[in-house]
């Protein structure tokens, strides 16, 4: 919300500069957003006679003017269509600034310049140039009895001003005002504040002129009218009009001025009718239980849903309650008599019709946020004294006051005791009060220990203790409050398990030369579509594009199009890692019924392995880099002798202990071509619950002694038929040979016409040691026969010649 | 025989070896099996007995020498023979690239944090993303009518009208995790909750419509503002230097009160500006009740921040939205 610097200092004789005042707001929690000056004192511009108009010998649009600035002659070059030769111009002379923002954020400077050719010597200025107006239609031109040379201050009155635009927060719809910005920064400083006197006179529930009914008092908790006659609507004064222009607002007319000039000082806000044009003089608070169409004077013809809460008179609907007025029912030029509204509406109808509406108006700003149901007939004959002032006319001493809901101040302790062990200080009761005071809050009882406080109506927010102890914090400047005396903490409290895991899973992926993706987790339907039925899938409600509709199933989207991206990109290895959450439909829920939701590991590899290097053929990468970097992962984690794998329409299925950890593969040709990818793709995504699960069941680590004899190595070369696949036989091999076989690495694949069509070779060499002693041939010969044996039964399996 | 012997060591001595195949040929001549000076060996017999001393020992003299010229000669051209290195030789040749793996940024400030936060006594806490509106809204303090509940910020991921079944949002903040806590812990609790976090927002370089955040929350019976202070001062002197310059003020958030905010000041003493860097507070009374703390008994403050928010001013990020692009040229830069 805007601020005037100018105005502020009506209420309070504020010690501060503009800056300083803004900087105090923001240590208060009005926190500043941008301080501006409004208006310009315009030095350097001053008036200049136009000597000699000549067209531009090389752009149509512009003339080439020489212009008398009193102590010398210079040349401009003006592009404004109604420039002539006599005129008394405004002349922003070089080196002087003018009102008018640059892109980024600077005032324009003027400076010698050359335009087309043509030297120019400073700018002939329009009203909107000089702030002293909207017009850009054409330069200014100045009455012609001025003297050239005359200093532009001398002619016009002109206003300069600060303007501060700070951050109201929800909690403090009194700060919507200049009095209530004024009061929290006298509360702060110490400061008297000096309110707008106001006589209210006798409130009556109806006079000759009007009558008002409120139909819906919990909507419209009080409604004030005040009537003033044979008013004369013209042009603002002056004042009046600076203080709104310095805001940022236009000025409509005098009463229409009036009426926002208060609600910016009072924050009420006040609607002005036009008294004549209100039919039955009857004025009614209603809302209705259908939709409504009315049209307001913004010229738009808006349709209401049905509760919206209306202003009526006789014969229907004259504007929508709170939120903006009819175009019927206006204040025009020809309005003698009018009625001033000044109501209490709830904050949540105002919200809802607002929104409903898109409509946010600075009334429904302020309504919505809850202002002082106590002010309305304060501000009505604020308004009505300045309208008096400002346009003539004449007031009964009556004012209409219908009030069917009432609020009423409330009482609030605070306890020295909580004060200090939450804020950490040590105040006194009687420091507590001086802090405050400024606030307006005022002391009902107090002793030693505890005071309590009538809360007035204009502080929504003060409902609890805690509430006053953070105006008492906030006023008493946060960062004063000193550091306590005990030391900072320690804990003994261990690390989660799945905190550690979740390191140890990220630190290895990296020492395996993964590189971390952070990829979206909401992703379109059309996308999701890829990765299996939308039923099984989660989905958002509101999503505010196609592209958020579906929580990811799945990490492989994610890293399929960051692969897509970086391949599109001229990038040859991809080698990427993400650690994130999957969701599904599921009875197997985790938080919430219906829903699991579980964390994945994807490791991905696509493209060059190698890449075209004089050492080297480039390679790409094979699913054996993916499953070797796979291992060395297991084997981090420690649960590399558990893993068993097989293998399950082209991807290996990883388990542990039997529970599924998650599957390998080559990324298929058709979900490649969704991506535009064409090189292999192999991906590999994992369980961390799962993982989590089989780690927590591991074995406490402990030491192994290093072996003392050499491990014994056999080659076995077998010749079996091409559908026998290289774990069935690891599998058969493990089960016969006992527990000094360590290891198996299979060296040599081969196929051939020598072996007989349909069969294949494949050699393996096993590793075996014996902790307590060499092994020798003699030694590991039968085991190798007990296992060419079994492998014969099971898989006809025959030793290679 | 002397003589022979004479004039062959002169002839070891001479001969001219200047590369691989003089030596080669060196070698033949007069080290190998039947090279010259083992020849004159097989003749050692028919030599006189008197003489066969001084020969003999003349021999094994040549053989010496021959051999030393040998060792000698075969140094100095591995040494100096530049021009016979191939061409593979060349250590200025490039070498293949060697992949290396690397911390998404967002995880590596977050880890920063957490690191400073693991200092400072705290430990971690975790929670889901899809939330319900208990933990998300209710239990923070969030009025019905709240605009923060409003579903132009909020995915909804199930409305329903049957009052027994309860709306699930994603989380628009990680404080639910806050919630599940102390529903689930004794106090003191001191903990952090990073995490993923959701808002309906239109994507833009500045806005995304998922961030990351870290909280902190630490309840215990004497919890003051003047500890809260003390945390974060710590914790921005350890984030941004201990000459980092700060102020506190006063802030909003339904679930604190009071509520502060902390700003610090970017960029030189001159052009800088004050940058507002995380919101925190004492936790609101309303908020322990709906976690079942007693707010008689206990105190507490919680802290927030978003990750993408730090990182972006650390390393000068112009758009948020090249977080989730996963370019290689942009990870490679925090290798």
């Amino acid at each position: 919300m805007k601020i005037s610097y100018n105005w502020l200092k009506e209420f309070i004789d504020l010690p501060l500069t503009p800056a300083e005042t803004a900087e105090k707001m923001t240590l208060i929690g009005l926190e500043e957003e941008e301080t501006f000056e409004y208006g310009s004192s315009l030095e350097g511009v001053i008036v200049g006679e136009v000597l000699e108009v000549a067209p531009h010998p090389n752009a149509d649009r512009l003339q080439v003017c020489q212009v008398n600035l009193g102590e010398e002659k210079v040349q401009i070059v003006c592009g404004a269509k109604n420039v002539a030769a006599g005129q008394k111009v405004p002349v922003a002379t070089v080196g002087s600034t003018l009102p008018v923002k640059l892109d980024d954020g600077s005032l324009l400077t003027l400076r010698k310049a050359k335009l087309r050719g043509e030297v120019s010597n400073g700018m002939i200025c329009a009203e909107d140039e000089l702030g002293l107006g909207t017009d850009h239609d054409g330069i200014m031109v100045l009455d012609s009895g001025l003297t050239p040379g005359t200093p532009i201050s001398e002619v016009f009155d002109l206003y300069t001003d600060t303007i501060i635009d700070f951050a109201v927060t929800p909690n403090r719809p009194d700060s919507t005002c200049h009095l209530g910005v004024a009061r929290d920064l006298s509360a702060a400083l110490n400061l008297d504040l000096k309110k707008p006197e106001v006589t209210i006179s006798n409130t009556v529930q109806s006079s000759d002129d009007i009558s008002i009914e409120i139909e819906s008092p919990e909507k419209c908790n009080r409604y004030v009218g005040k009537m003033i006659k044979g008013v004369e609507i013209k042009e603002s004064p002056a004042w009046l009009k600076n203080r709104l222009m310095a805001l940022g607002l236009r000025p409509v007319n005098n009463v229409v001025d009036v009426t926002n000039y208060v609600m910016f000082e009072l924050g009420q806000p006040l609607h002005a009718f036009d008294y004549d044009e209100i039919n039955g003089k009857k004025i009614i608070v209603k809302d209705f239980d259908k939709k409504i169409e009315f049209e307001t004077l913004d010229h738009v013809k808006r349709t209401c849903a049905p509760g919206t809460l209306f202003i009526c008179d006789g014969n229907g609907p004259v504007a929508i309650a709170g939120v903006m007025g009819g175009l019927h029912s206006e204040v025009s030029d020809s309005t003698t008599n009018i009625l001033i509204e000044s109501a209490y509406f709830d904050p949540g109808s105002i919200r809802k019709t607002a929104k409903a509406q898109a409509l946010q108006t600075d009334a429904s700003y302020r309504f919505e946020r809850g202002i002082d149901p106590n002010i309305q007939a304060i501000a009505a004959e604020r308004a009505a004294a300045l309208i008096l002032k400002v346009a003539g006319g004449t007031v009964t001493n009556e004012i209409v006051d219908i009030h069917p809901v009432k609020t009423e101040t409330h009482e609030l302790t605070l306890r020295k005791s909580y004060l200090n062990r939450l804020l950490g200080t040590d105040l006194s009761i009687d420091e507590a009060i001086n802090i405050v005071n400024g606030l307006e809050l005022e002391v009902v009882s107090k002793d030693d220990e505890s005071v309590t406080f009538t809360i007035p109506t204009f502080r929504p927010d003060l409902e609890r203790e805690v509430d006053l102890i953070e105006e008492v914090g906030r006023l008493y400047d946060y960062n004063k409050i000193e550091s306590p005396s005990h030391g900072i903490f320690v804990s003994t409290q261990e690390f989660s398990s799945w905190e550690l895991l979740l390191e140890k899973i990220k630190r290895s992926a990296v020492e395996l030369g993964f590189r971390e993706i952070y990829s979206n987790s909401l992703i379109s339907e059309k996308e999701a579509e890829h990765f299996g039925s939308l039923d099984s899938m989660v989905g958002t409600l509101n999503p505010l594009t196609k592209d958020m509709t579906t929580l990811r199933p799945s990490l492989l989207h994610g890293f399929m199009k960051a692969s897509a991206y970086n391949f599109n990109r001229q990038a040859k290895t991809i080698q990427f890692f993400e650690l994130g959450n999957v969701f599904s439909k599921s009875d197997d829920w985790t938080y919430h019924e219906g829903i699991q939701e579980q964390t994945h590991v994807l490791f991905g590899m696509a493209g060059f392995g190698s890449q075209e290097h004089w050492t080297a053929k480039p390679k790409e990468f094979t699913a054996f880099d993916l499953k070797s970097k796979l291992n060395a992962f297991f084997d981090k984690l420690g649960l590399l002798n558990g893993i068993s794998s097989s293998e399950e329409n082209d991807s290996l299925i990883y388990t542990y202990n039997g529970s599924h950890l998650g599957e390998l593969k080559a990324v298929p040709k058709d979900l490649k071509k969704t991506y535009d990818l064409e090189s292999s793709v192999f991906v590999v995504e994992i369980s961390v619950n799962a993982i989590h699960k089989a780690v927590a069941e591991l074995p406490a680590k402990s030491f192994t002694s290093i072996p003392k004899f050499p491990v014994f190595e056999f080659d076995l070369a077998l010749v079996v038929e091409s559908g026998i696949t290289a774990g069935q036989l690891i599998d058969g091999i493990k089960n016969k040979a006992g527990n000094m076989l360590q290891n198996i690495e299979i060296f040599d694949v081969f196929e051939g016409e020598s072996l007989g069509e349909g069969n294949k070779s494949i050699a393996f060499r096993l590793h075996f040691l014996d902790p307590n002693k060499t092994l020798n041939i003699k030694e590991v010969e039968p085991i190798i026969n007990r296992v060419v044996k079994s492998l014969e039964n099971q898989f006809s399996a025959k030793l290679r010649g | 025989m002397l003589d022979d012997i004479k004039t062959l060591k002169e002839e070891i001595a001479t001969y001219s070896i200047t590369n691989q195949d003089q030596l080669e040929e060196f070698r033949l001549e007069f080290l190998s099996r039947n090279g010259r000076v083992q020849s004159m060996f097989k003749n050692l017999g028919s030599v006189a007995k008197e003489d066969r001393a001084a020969v003999g020992k003349g021999m094994n003299e040549a053989k010496q020498l021959a051999q030393k010229r040998f060792d000698e000669a075969k140094t100095n051209l591995e040494d100096s023979t530049s021009s016979l290195r191939s061409a593979t030789d060349d250590l200025t040749l490039t070498a293949p690239v060697t992949s290396i793996g690397s911390l998404h940024p967002l995880t590596q400030t977050m880890d920063e944090m957490k690191n400073i936060f693991y200092r400072l006594g705290f430990t971690i806490a975790d929670g889901p993303e899809v939330e319900d509106d208990f933990h998300n809204f209710t239990a923070l303090n969030f009025p019905p009518n709240h605009p923060a509940r409003d579903e132009q910020d909020t995915f909804f991921v199930r409305k329903s009208d049957d009052p027994e079944m309860m709306d699930l949002v994603l989380r628009t903040h990680t404080s639910p995790v806050q919630i599940r806590m102390m529903e689930n812990t004794k106090p003191p609790i001191r903990s952090i909750m990073p995490g993923r976090v959701y808002r309906n927002e239109a994507v833009s370089q500045k806005s995304y419509f998922l961030f990351h955040q870290v909280e902190a929350l630490y309840v215990d019976e004497n919890v003051s503002v003047a500890d809260l202070k003390e945390t974060l001062i710590t914790f921005v002197k350890l984030m941004y230097g201990s000459d980092v310059k700060y102020r506190l003020r006063p802030g909003f958030f339904p679930f604190t009160e009071p509520s502060l905010e902390m700003d610090i000041w970017w960029g030189s003493e001159k052009d800088g500006k004050w940058l507002e860097i995380l919101g925190s507070g004492m936790v609101d009374p309303n908020v322990f009740k709906a976690s079942g703390v007693d707010p008689e008994k206990y105190t507490g403050f919680a802290w927030g921040m978003g990750v993408e928010r730090i990182a972006i001013l650390k390393y000068g990020i112009d758009d948020i939205r090249t977080f989730y692009e996963n370019d290689i040229r942009f990870l490679k830069q925090f290798n």
